[in-house]
């Protein structure tokens, strides 16, 4: 008896700490909400105070310092700032749909993957009904180019952030997907060309032979592939670029029938599944690889040692960054454009293409909608915009006596160490702005697409590769982009499927398929009988039938509405 | 709990107890709005499993599709496989969970140098307060095939000849997250054992050594029996919550390669519940995970109660 009493004692004073907590932290969410309509408030009424406004990104990014020395001058100038946050540890699907669970949202919102289920939900206000008096936001895109954007509904709700050139595109970085090499890896092997994906993992394993290890002894990496989550296109895309097709993302077109078609199953994807195996089991490939996270994949690659491997360069550019900061410069990466056969012509780079599905919104948490549009508007102008991508004129770059503008070795420096560009650096990188040149004409609209600026910014490796391959930018180490098919991009369309209708049902389980048996049948010791396994189940688990049919009524109705205008 | 004991004589409540006991019930009002407030009213949430939610209608505009959403699960694979993993990593995390903590509360008991025995205790908490994101990391780091402490030893002692990824074989993925689960709770749980030993009458122990019990036998006759209505009290409640086998773990640990036996029921309802945003879809299966919970606790309950153990109504 004595001892149950002890016990509901112990567990009343748990349960009075549980109520205590629950308390403290409900009162304390009360607490902010007040405090911010308040803030909210005071700001609009009395103008010559500086507005602050939130974002969020769901997209990883960095969180600059809050005393940012450029975010401080750009809200003297336009009275507004904005606290950016972004994804961390989720997939944008998850903290979109948190959000939308929770009702509440921050002012400036982008959606990435989830920007249909935001408009869905009734979470964005509709830009159209306020941009009257914001020029720069109104003649962002041509009518045109809003009426793809428009909703079914009629109204504007994102603004789409990238890819609207000024001018035109100097175009220096590929930025996109592409089996991608260290130029250590190259030098060594004496620059050879290399288009086949033997060719490729051939040289790879010539130099590990050669090479086992870096300068410090540790060993090297042939080969990583990225599996984490929505990040396992590192692992399964390839093959529709490998048949020389661009990045559609969830399927191949067929250019003259216009038929979609599943990129998984062809013979294609086939070899170069086949390929991975016996590199994986001859120890080229990274023993640990598929059980990586994001965090564990950028931390190998910063160490240099990672040879070679196929990503989003935005996805590494952390990595990338890190690796010239440790002044490890022979070890950065340059993109190959690797086909399956010789004869097929690559595409893997493709112009800056308007996304009309992805994009910023104001939501209708924003109290003070007028003040987020001008603080839109503001972004846009050429002052801004000139601060946002090259920084303050006298500290961050000089104007040379012909109008151009060009860096020291210090500030080419600071541009790529994080901690800098964290207190110093406020590019408001996924608000609206323009590529391509800065609006004086004569320069381009960040410095590492000026071209004078660009080359000599590069590690000394990297001149000397392009040199040897004749070229002088990544975007030249890959094909120029043809010509947009009206079609492109169908990820735009498949990423918004839901699991409501067959198609969207498919898809998530020819995701789960894949993320499981992928990594499976590269490290099967049988790679005939695990391939036949993975097919046998992926043709009775997903209803590729429903995925293919929709995709290919999208891609004609893109077609007809390319025509019809 | 003491209601239990005391209700073989069945007797209405009188105004004069009431009264008598006006103070205590003014004290529990408190958390009797907390709990309506916390666990009651979001239940109304309960509807969106029945309709086809949207949340631009709103609840009490969405569409009702009766019992389709529990169709769907039921047909669905996936989540078979999904309350397989749950129910496994459950029961494991359960037992393993308890047999260490009693296991360490008697070795602590035992500990007769004081200062010693405070410090293993306080170190033993320390994980407990780790996050599931450091305690990964750990788990990562010891388990790696490039310098893992665990690859190490097997390599160097002969047993294995070249480093094994254990994270990349379902085999081994409950049972990593079965011991990462014990190393971080196993202090921290043995807190109330630890609790329950010392509220056991130093008096019996000397009684057993007169009669020349030695410390095996004092643990075996005394110690075990002093603490079964313990155990049997926090195994009732742990079994209710076998099903909130967790979440951070095996959302952090997993991978595609292991992810069939990796996937809980939460992963399974943030997966097609939040990110396929199909609300009504992970009500569904958060109900079915609750009324699971609750079967259960009663089972185990009654269970307890016709064995004539300690039992919590």
């Amino acid at each position: 008896m004595k001892k149950i009493k002890s016990i509901t004692a112990l567990s009343m004073a748990v349960l009075m700490i549980a109520g205590a907590t629950g308390c403290s932290s409900t009162s304390q969410g009360g607490d902010n909400a007040s405090t911010d309509s308040n803030s909210g408030a005071a700001s609009t009424s009395s103008s010559g105070e500086i507005k602050e406004f939130t974002a969020f990104f769901s997209v990883p990014g960095n969180e600059i310092n809050s005393d940012n020395r450029i975010q401080q001058v750009i809200a003297e100038k336009i009275g507004a700032k904005c606290k950016e946050t972004w994804l961390t540890g989720q997939t944008a699907e998850e903290a979109i749909g948190v959000m939308i669970a929770g009702g509440e949202y921050t002012d400036f919102i982008v959606g990435s993957s989830g920007s249909t289920t935001l408009i869905d939900a009734g979470a964005l206000i509709p830009i159209d009904e306020y941009w009257d008096n914001y020029p720069n936001v109104k003649n962002f895109y041509s009518d045109a180019e809003w009426n793809q954007i428009r909703n079914e509904d009629g109204h504007v709700y994102i603004i789409p952030q990238f890819g609207n050139v000024y001018m035109y595109d100097t175009g220096t970085i590929h930025n996109d997907e592409a089996f991608w090499i260290q130029t250590r890896v190259l030098k060594w092997a004496g620059y050879p060309k290399i288009e086949t994906l033997d060719e490729y993992f051939d040289v790879i394993e010539r130099y590990l032979e050669a090479n086992p290890t870096m300068e410090d002894g540790t060993p090297n990496i042939g080969y990583e592939i990225l599996t984490d989550d929505w990040r396992y296109f590192c692992l399964e895309n390839a093959p529709f670029f490998l048949d020389g097709y661009p990045n559609d993302g969830c399927c191949i077109v067929d250019e003259t029938t216009h038929q979609a078609i599943d990129y998984n199953t062809t013979p294609t994807a086939k070899r170069y599944f086949k390929k991975l195996n016996e590199e994986y089991a001859k120890g080229v490939i990274d023993p640990e690889t598929f059980t990586l996270n994001y965090d564990q994949y950028i931390a190998k690659l910063s160490s240099g040692r990672v040879c070679g491997m196929v990503d989003q360069h935005w996805n590494f550019q952390d990595a990338e960054n890190a690796i010239k900061q440790q002044g490890l410069d022979d070890c950065t990466y340059v993109p190959l454009g690797i086909v399956i056969d010789k004869g097929i012509k690559e595409r893997y780079h493709s112009e800056p293409a308007l996304d009309a599905t992805g994009g910023i919104g104001i939501t209708v948490s924003c109290d003070d909608i007028e003040g987020a549009m001008k603080f839109l508007d503001d972004l846009l102008s050429p002052e801004i915009l000139r601060l946002r991508n090259w920084g303050q004129e006298g500290i961050d770059y000089f104007v040379g006596d012909d109008g151009l503008f060009y860096r020291n070795d210090e500030q080419r420096k600071n541009s790529v160490d994080q901690s800098y560009i964290n207190a110093n650096m406020c590019p408001y990188s996924y608000f609206p702005g323009y590529i391509g040149m800065d609006h004086d004409g004569i320069n381009a609209y960040n410095p590492s697409n000026q071209p004078a600026e660009f080359y000599e910014s590069l590690p000394e490796p990297v001149k000397e590769c392009f040199n040897a391959y004749g070229v002088q930018t990544y975007t030249q180490m890959l094909n120029p982009s043809k010509e947009k098919s009206p079609w492109f991009p169908m990820w735009s369309y498949s990423n918004a499927f839901t699991t409501e209708t067959p198609w969207g049902l498919a898809k998530v389980n020819m995701d789960e398929v894949k993320h499981e048996y992928l990594p499976k049948v590269v490290i099967s010791s049988d790679f005939d009988a695990a391939w036949d396994e993975y097919m046998g189940i992926y043709s009775d688990r997903c209803d590729t039938e429903a995925y293919l049919n929709a995709l290919t009524e999208e891609v004609q109705r893109r077609i007809a509405v390319a025509e019809g205008n | 709990m003491a209601k239990a004991s005391t209700s073989e004589k069945k007797q209405g409540i009188t105004w004069k107890q009431i009264k008598s006991q006006k103070v205590l019930i003014l004290l529990s009002i408190p958390f009797i709005i907390y709990v309506i407030i916390f666990c009651y009213v979001p239940l109304g949430g309960w509807l969106m499993a029945f309709q086809n939610y949207k949340p631009k209608n709103g609840l009490l505009h969405s569409q009702f599709v009766g019992l389709d959403k529990f169709e769907f699960l039921f047909s669905n694979d996936q989540f078979l496989k999904v309350i397989r993993n749950t129910l496994a990593m459950g029961v494991i995390n359960l037992v393993l969970g308890t047999v260490t903590a009693v296991l360490f509360a008697i070795l602590l008991s035992e500990f007769r140098f004081v200062r010693g025995k405070k410090l293993v205790q306080t170190i033993s908490y320390l994980p407990h307060f780790l996050s599931w994101v450091i305690v990964t990391g750990i788990v990562f780091d010891v388990l790696s095939t490039e310098n893992g402490i665990i690859n190490e030893v097997l390599v160097a002692t002969g047993i294995l000849d070249k480093p094994f990824n254990f994270l990349a074989d379902p085999k081994w993925f409950w049972w990593i997250v079965g011991f990462a689960n014990v190393w971080k709770e196993t202090g921290w749980n043995s807190i109330i054992y630890l609790a329950a030993i010392t509220s056991i009458s130093p008096d019996l122990y000397e009684a057993a050594s007169i009669d020349g019990a030695g410390r095996l036998a004092k643990i075996w006759h005394i110690t075990l029996p002093g603490i079964k209505p313990t155990f049997f009290i926090l195994l009732i409640m742990n079994i209710g919550n076998v099903l909130n086998a967790g979440f951070e773990v095996q959302y952090l640990l997993g991978n595609g390669l292991v992810q069939s036996v990796a996937q809980t029921i939460d992963i399974y309802v943030l997966k097609y519940g939040i990110s396929q945003a199909d609300y009504s879809l992970g009500t569904a299966a958060g109900i079915f995970k609750s009324v699971v919970s609750l079967i259960l606790i009663v089972a185990a309950n009654q269970i307890a109660k016709k064995m004539g153990e300690e039992h919590l109504f």
